[in-house]
């Protein structure tokens, strides 16, 4: 996280969006009102998940002057009971950009929380007032904060701090912003309904600035489990990632100053004593397993120094050539620089090139990656040319890009581990499109976790059809990582499998009334553009939807057909009812007759008599009449 | 001798009597299906099956009929139930018709069906269920005072007496319009009282059949003059039949020197099979005089080139029983070999009165010896 805030340094983050803000969603006071509502809202669900309470989100919008015209200032405050944000962190999370919690390989619905920030930042610019910030931790006191963005520098200005006791957890955030809610109403409304579906956990209430009160309760009591932050899989790695990951896996030499002696005579057990330098050897021998890896490089060094603990804090280590086996080192007594040979063949040695160059290539594979075993390591290796001992921190450039280019290559590591991900679970999607849309028919699938470069992923797909479903179908209701993506659809990668289907097929003709409700779960959701609302067509993706689709309409089908038998039957029997008091009629005026035959009885009789069509025979089918 | 007040009792007695067969069938055929649903039944009944398959032409008859192939119509197949019902409808709605002795239309009856809720997707469906009842009860529709529309002509010396109400008992002699009498319900259903006439000449053609007027044919040669109108309508195959059968007349046929010209005249002669289901249209007797393929070339008559589709009809012809013998088979080899047609009309090369001067008489002759 601190490198990718020195990256900004040149000018300041907040200064960088606060030129570009159309970028994050704030072009106008339309398209801001609303990405910030979602931006506080998933924030507030975000944390509330990972901390595994039920959500319960409150969102208000009103008017400063309700009387002007849009676009005017709102207020706008999301309320959650979430685990609240420690009162040291306020400041830097609230009133700086790029500075938050979201940074781990894990499913979240926002990445950096970068939005939130965006929001503030825009509400001061348009509004100049502070954010305001409520926040308890531990359902005691609340802490709550005026803070405005000293954009040039990127640092928080508090404009006040107070705190008071309180008895309830969360946190509430609430700026005062430019927007335009007559515009922008049917958007964040349709985005709350929406959002209430695919988090059917969660209680969300919106309070909208006319006065309407916008309320879905939770109808789920059980929260799906949280994700698991995850090693990265290797398909989903670039050079820069292993470079950072291999200085991760390398170790300095530790300076070996009074402190560090001290720590390993503690370590050895030998605070009050004083042994000689073989005695201190035999020791470290009999503790080695306990021993830190910090004190076991100390020994190493010392076993080729061959000092005691008096000598050793008279010198300073200058430097490791591993490869002429040499340790040089600056003697303070004889202020000269010393060079002491290494026995290669010595145990200590291994220590020592472990420690300076970095774990051998299978090591590194199998503890940083996810789902590499020591065997598909062996395997990688060979296939990428390399020896499976090379360590890590004697590749070259040029080996490392080899090494990142056939880590895509490579075909035989396991799909990716989909632990990080957090689909909502068929049980819950299917209650929700019940309680939504209270159809005639549903079905929901969860397919099985898949991966595109390396970012797993899971799609989850819900078909209904019929009850209070409007006709004009299929209506899709497309969400990524329990977000819904209200707009864009026409090129969405879900809008083309469905438009793809041939619906004919599964007896789903005219007008029907049926919505699909597509889920994609992933640590990275391909989005085409920066807005968030488009998911582009990955090939893995696509397959995914498309079997998960047709394993749906064919289950709609069977439904239709059966319904379709149902209506047949029904209209067989109106036919029958229709007809027979006309011919009853015609053949009592043929027959003479003053009171019609009792047909009733045939027509009660029905449906038995229906099921079973005979015909005899010995007739003929009648077949039309070919005119001659 | 019958006083001529005996003579119309003794008529109206026969349409009476014939009214009340009509009725008595479909009064059997109504009290069946009452009975049926009166007993919890599906109502069913069985119709001779019209499909393809099971029209042959019987040779003792002289002409096309159903063959044993009965088909199953029942209220309880829900397919067939709307056109069970149509069919009851129309039986329901002849028997009104023939009751109160008021004649229709083919068309008529698909508007009336719109009086009883019935449906009929179009007039072709409603023409469908008539031929059915046809069928079902083996009478032409004009037994149920359903007639066509299109219109042929008679002309000639034949006295008539109307049955139909209002002029029963009402004489009429056919030679006193020089335009001929349209051929409709009243003039079919007509008595057929005497006649001088000792033939009956059918034309194709209204334009050769005014001539004939004009050229007092039926005096010259004591016939009855009939203009079919192309092919004749079914009211004018039973006029022609009752000319033949109660009258005794022969039937001579001229048509236009082409396939559908020798095919109008074997119609006439032994039925289409559309009307298999019937026997009261055929006149086996009627003998086809021409225009035939060989007078085309005994006549030097100008011609015009057969289309692919004269052609066509040749060939299906050919498949045809009945045309694999005779002057049938022998003339439409000729059309074949020619290649080429010649109307009636093509006589006027020789002068307008050609054809009645010195066609007919070789013919009449000729018609003798077939």
């Amino acid at each position: 996280m601190s490198s990718i805030k020195e990256k900004f340094n040149q000018i300041s983050p907040s200064e960088f969006f606060y030129s570009n803000r159309d970028l994050a969603g704030f072009s106008n006071p339309t398209r801001s009102l609303y990405t910030a509502v979602r931006e506080f809202v998933e924030n507030a669900l975000d944390a509330c998940d990972q901390k595994g309470v039920l959500p319960d989100v409150h969102l208000t919008i009103k008017a400063v002057e309700p009387d002007k015209p849009d676009p005017k200032p709102y207020i706008l405050t999301v309320k959650d009971n979430g685990p609240g944000v420690d009162a040291k962190h306020i400041p830097l999370a609230f009133g700086t950009v790029l500075y938050g919690s979201k940074f781990g390989l894990k499913q979240a619905r926002g990445m950096f929380g970068l939005g939130a920030t965006m929001a503030i930042l825009y509400g001061q610019i348009t509004t100049n007032k502070p954010v305001v910030v409520k926040s308890s931790t531990d359902a005691k006191i609340q802490n709550q904060f005026e803070i405005l963005l000293d954009i040039q520098k990127n640092k928080p200005v508090i404009v006040k701090h107070t705190t008071k006791e309180i008895s309830k957890k969360g946190l509430s955030v609430s700026i005062c912003l430019e927007g335009d809610y007559s515009k922008a109403g049917n958007k964040i409304r349709d985005y709350v309904y929406e959002t209430s579906l695919i988090t059917p956990y969660a209680t969300i209430t919106f309070d909208d600035p006319k006065g309407q009160k916008f309320h879905h309760p939770r109808f789920v009591k059980e929260i799906p489990p949280p994700p698991t932050i995850i090693r990265p899989h290797p398909h989903g790695i670039d050079v820069e990632r292993i470079r950072r990951m291999i200085v991760e896996s390398q170790f300095e030499i530790p300076t070996i100053d009074d402190t560090m002696i001290e720590k390993v005579r503690k370590d050895l057990g030998l605070s009050k004593q004083n042994l000689s330098f073989s005695a201190i050897m035999a020791k470290a021998k009999k503790k080695w397993k306990n021993l830190s890896r910090q004190v076991r490089v100390v020994i190493a060094l010392m076993s080729f120094l061959k000092m005691d603990f008096e000598k050793l804090s008279k010198i300073r280590i200058e430097d490791l050539d591993v490869p002429n086996k040499k340790l040089y080192y600056w003697d303070f007594g004889d202020s000269q620089s010393k060079t002491v040979e290494m026995d290669p063949e010595s145990q200590y040695y291994k220590q020592l090139t472990n420690t300076v160059q970095g774990e051998p290539l299978t090591t590194f594979l199998t503890k940083r990656f996810q789902r590499i075993g020591p065997t598909t390591a062996v395997k990688f290796a060979e296939f990428a040319g390399f020896k499976p001992e090379k360590r890590m921190g004697t590749l070259t450039n040029q080996e490392l890009v080899n090494l990142s280019d056939s880590l895509q290559k490579f075909d035989d590591f396991m799909a990716p581990d989909s632990s990080c991900l957090a689909p909502l679970g068929e049980g819950p999607l299917e209650k929700g499109i019940q309680k939504f849309f209270n159809p005639d028919f549903v079905a929901v699938v969860q397919r099985p976790a898949s991966a595109y470069s390396g970012f797993p992923f899971i799609v989850e797909m819900g078909i209904a059809y019929g009850g209070d479903i409007k006709t004009g179908g299929p209506h899709v209701y497309r969400y990524a990582n329990r977000i819904p993506l209200l707009y864009d659809e026409g090129s969405d990668v879900v809008l083309k499998v469905v438009n793809d289907t041939d619906w004919g097929r599964y007896k789903v003709k005219g007008d029907p009334p049926f919505i699909i409700v597509s889920h994609i779960c992933s640590t990275r959701i391909p989005y085409k553009t920066a807005g968030k609302e488009n998911v582009a067509d990955r090939q893995e993706i696509e397959r995914e939807l498309r079997l998960g689709l047709q394993f749906l309409s064919r289950k709609l089908a069977a439904f239709m057909s059966k319904r379709g038998q149902a209506e047949m039957a029904k209209k067989r029997a109106n036919l029958y009812a229709k007809y027979i008091p006309m011919i009853a009629e015609f053949c009592t005026e043929l027959a003479g007759k003053k009171k019609q035959p009792n047909y009733k009885k045939i027509l009660d009789e029905l449906e038995p008599a229906e099921t079973k069509q005979t015909e005899t025979k010995t007739l003929e089918e009648e077949k039309p009449i070919e005119n001659k | 001798m019958k006083t001529n007040k005996e003579k119309a009792k003794e008529i109206s007695k026969k349409a009476k009597e014939k009214q009340k067969s009509v009725l008595e069938s479909l009064k059997n055929h109504g009290a069946k299906i009452y009975e049926d649903l009166e007993n919890g039944q599906f109502p069913k009944f069985s119709i001779p099956s019209r499909s393809v398959s099971n029209i042959v032409y019987d040779k003792k008859l002289r002409q096309y009929i159903l063959g044993n192939s009965n088909a199953l119509r029942s209220a309880k197949n829900s397919a067939q139930l709307r056109s069970f019902t149509q069919l009851m409808w129309l039986a329901f709605f002849a028997n009104r018709l023939t009751q109160e002795k008021k004649s229709s239309t083919l068309r008529d009856v698909y508007y009336s069906s719109q009086a009883f809720a019935i449906e009929f997707e179009d007039q072709s469906e409603s023409d469908n269920i008539i031929v059915d009842l046809e069928a079902v009860t083996s009478r032409p529709r004009e037994d149920f005072h359903i007639f066509p529309e299109e219109r042929s002509s008679i002309f000639g010396d034949l006295n008539i007496e109307y049955t139909i109400p209002g002029y029963e008992g009402k004489k009429m002699n056919l030679s006193n319009h020089p335009d001929g009498y349209s051929i409709g319900p009243s003039l079919t259903t007509a008595e057929l009282v005497d006649t001088s006439a000792e033939i009956v000449i059918a034309i194709e053609k209204g334009g050769l059949f005014t001539r004939f007027v004009e050229e007092q044919i039926d005096k010259k040669f004591k016939s009855i003059i009939i203009n079919t109108g192309g092919q004749a309508p079914r009211s004018t195959r039973t006029l022609l039949k009752r000319l033949h059968d109660e009258l005794g007349l022969p039937v001579i046929i001229l048509t236009d020197g082409d396939v559908y010209g020798e095919h109008i005249a074997m119609v006439i002669k032994s039925g289409s099979a559309n009307a298999a289901h019937l026997r009261e249209l055929t006149v086996p007797d009627a003998k086809w005089v021409g225009v035939w393929a060989t007078d085309i070339e005994k006549y030097k008559l100008p011609t015009i080139p057969m289309t692919e589709s004269d052609i066509k009809r040749c060939y299906d012809l050919q498949k045809d029983p009945r045309y694999e013998s005779g002057i049938w088979k022998k003339e439409l080899e000729v059309f074949l070999r020619l290649k080429r047609k010649a109307e009636l009309e093509a006589f006027a090369k020789y002068g307008l009165t050609n054809i009645t001067d010195k066609y007919l008489p070789q013919k009449l002759e000729l018609a003798k010896s077939l």
